[in-house]
């Protein structure tokens, strides 16, 4: 469906718009289950979610909840492919090639700029509290995960701020734990952008920052607030749907929030008072980053939507949106910047159970280093600090099936020529393999597994010869080994 | 009724003390609060009838301590400035 909006022509995808609309997308298709007994916020919930992410179920939909008559929980909105699809209007089918081609072809579309609507025409706003009302316990925030530091608000989510002299608006994933009634504790890695506008103007300057959360997202406003893209988030997400995002202004202060999500807390960032948070259940599958003193919000304001729905992504491991929607946008990142650099890759994949710490590059190697390259290229990029590895494979592998890109890695990386480490780099305090100390200070190393042919290896005498079906017998005879498969006895493949 | 209340530590030896500690604790009571903190000035003992409230322990990553304590609040500490409250 094509319109003019903006002065520019768009074509409206038909994604859902709004987090209700993705619920109803998906009971349709198969890819939601209604849960209308009742269930505890405590432990329940997230223990539900949990399982659908490991067993790749159905997203839950829980509509009666404990202590909390009307409200509603979604879990696991984005934990398989089939889900992504749909977020993004696709057919619940799609292979992942094919929603990637149509991520990166609308996200290198012209930008859609949000338009602000009025108060009285936003969802968010049909509940307000402020002043004394303002209480976190009045929210149905899940304990997603036994021992956890805390009951965590923000695990599906944006939280939104502002860079007070360049005016860039920041919509993170940044997690957030409720401390108390008003307080939340969230951990803000020193390179993000959030963490960068603390350190670089807020935190030496002695002054509180503004800040928004937005929880209860449109799936495409939840994928760009993971997406580790350069392009402002509600354009991004306004790309990707097609159409312009609504946007409300904030009640206590200057930030615009989505109108159509679910409910939405503002407050404060302090800069003089830090809180304890975590731990927490991790992307990685563990929980590794120490409990610490942390970043530390002071809600002023909460509203919401008549019979909101608090998402939950229950991290843990794979398969849960911490790896398959961050593996997907960081992959394909990272596939942009290598082909702005002129790189001649035939893509970029990040498997989801590599939790996005192994990028991988299929490249057509037409000169000597061109692995080094690529990984100099993606650990210096701002993506760096996300992934420690990188293995490239040559264009005759297919970058997305597992099986041939293991066997290339153990059968042509020679372990003196072709894995090359980076020390002191930047790391997060994520990763499980780091030590106490690096993890404090977001120390990090790389590694690149080169399983390349050497170029200056001669490829008639000395690069070995594929032996495979595919590979090595003469077309006529594959073609009559497959029209006579069933009737030499197999089953049809 | 008593009260449940439970604390992260890195080692058990930061709650052996006869002295008054102060401690970041959150209610382990049913009702919409549970898992909120405070901050607290508090005595604790590995006694756990010296006390008038129970205390459970946690680590660092979650795991539940296999000891249990009782702990007596003396007081809350308001971790804000007022320009916040």
């Amino acid at each position: 469906m094509d319109n003019q909006d903006n002065n520019h022509v768009v074509r409206d995808y038909l994604a859902p718009a709004s987090n209700r609309e993705f619920i109803e997308a998906l009971k349709k298709s198969g890819d939601c289950v209604q849960i209308d007994q009742e269930v505890d916020w405590d432990n329940e919930a997230g223990a539900i979610v949990r399982r659908c992410c490991e067993l790749e179920a159905p997203s839950p939909y829980m509509t009666k909840i404990k202590d909390y008559p009307g409200f509603s929980f979604m879990g696991a909105p984005l934990s398989t492919y089939r889900r992504m699809a749909i977020s993004l209007g696709m057919d619940p089918e799609s292979t992942l090639p094919e929603i990637s081609k149509e991520y990166l072809a609308r996200t290198n579309s012209e930008p859609i700029e949000s338009v602000t609507i009025s108060k009285d025409k936003a969802p968010c706003k049909e509940n307000i509290l402020t002043g004394d009302d303002v209480d976190l316990c009045k929210l149905p925030i899940p304990l997603v995960h036994e021992g956890d530091g805390g009951r965590y608000v923000g695990t599906w989510h944006a939280v939104i701020t502002k860079h007070p002299e360049s005016g860039d608006v920041n919509w993170g994933m940044y997690r957030q734990m409720m401390y108390d009634g008003r307080t939340m504790s969230g951990a803000v890695f020193p390179f993000s952008d959030l963490g960068k506008t603390l350190s670089g103007y807020y935190l030496p300057r002695g002054e509180a920052m503004p800040f928004a959360t937005a929880i209860g997202l449109s799936p495409l406003a939840a994928m760009a607030a993971c997406a580790p893209s350069p392009i402002p988030e509600d354009q991004l997400t306004g790309m990707l749907a097609g159409k312009p995002v609504e946007l409300v202004k904030c009640e206590t202060n200057d930030l615009e929030v989505p109108a159509n999500a679910e409910i939405i807390l503002e407050g404060e960032i302090v800069p003089d008072v830090q809180v304890e948070e975590g731990p927490f259940g991790e992307y990685t599958g563990y929980r590794t980053s120490p409990r610490d003193f942390r970043v530390t919000f002071r809600v002023n304001c909460i509203t919401y939507r008549n019979n909101a729905t608090m998402t939950i992504s229950n991290m843990g491991v794979p398969q849960d949106e911490g790896q398959l929607l961050r593996s997907f946008s960081l992959g394909l990142e990272l596939e942009k910047l290598l082909r702005s650099q002129g790189i001649p890759i035939t893509g970029v994949y990040m498997h989801p159970r590599s939790t996005h710490h192994m990028m991988i590059v299929g490249v057509k190697p037409t000169y000597a280093g061109i692995a080094s390259q690529i990984a100099q290229l993606a650990f210096g990029s701002k993506l760096g600090p996300w992934f420690h590895m990188v293995m490239v494979v040559d264009d005759t592998i297919d970058i997305y099936n597992w099986d041939q890109v293991y066997h290339a890695f153990c059968t042509r990386v020679n372990p003196v020529r072709d894995i090359r480490v980076y020390d002191h780099s930047t790391g997060t305090p994520l990763y499980p393999h780091a030590s106490p100390h690096e993890r404090k200070w977001s120390m990090g190393s790389k590694v690149v597994f080169d399983c390349t042919w050497p170029v200056d290896w001669d490829p008639i005498n000395e690069v070995p010869t594929l032996v495979s079906f595919d590979a090595v017998y003469p077309q006529a005879i594959k073609d009559k080994v497959l029209s006579n498969w069933e009737s030499y006895g197999f089953d049809a493949v | 009724m008593s009260n449940k209340w439970e604390v992260f530590v890195m080692d058990l030896d930061e709650l052996v003390s006869e002295d008054e500690m102060e401690l970041s604790i959150r209610t382990l009571n049913d009702g919409t609060d549970k898992y909120t903190y405070k901050r607290v000035n508090c005595r604790v003992s590995d006694d756990t009838s010296a006390y008038p409230d129970h205390l459970q322990v946690r680590f660092g990553r979650g795991q539940l301590a296999p000891k249990e304590f009782s702990i007596n609040v003396l007081s809350e500490i308001q971790r804000f400035p007022d320009k916040y409250l």
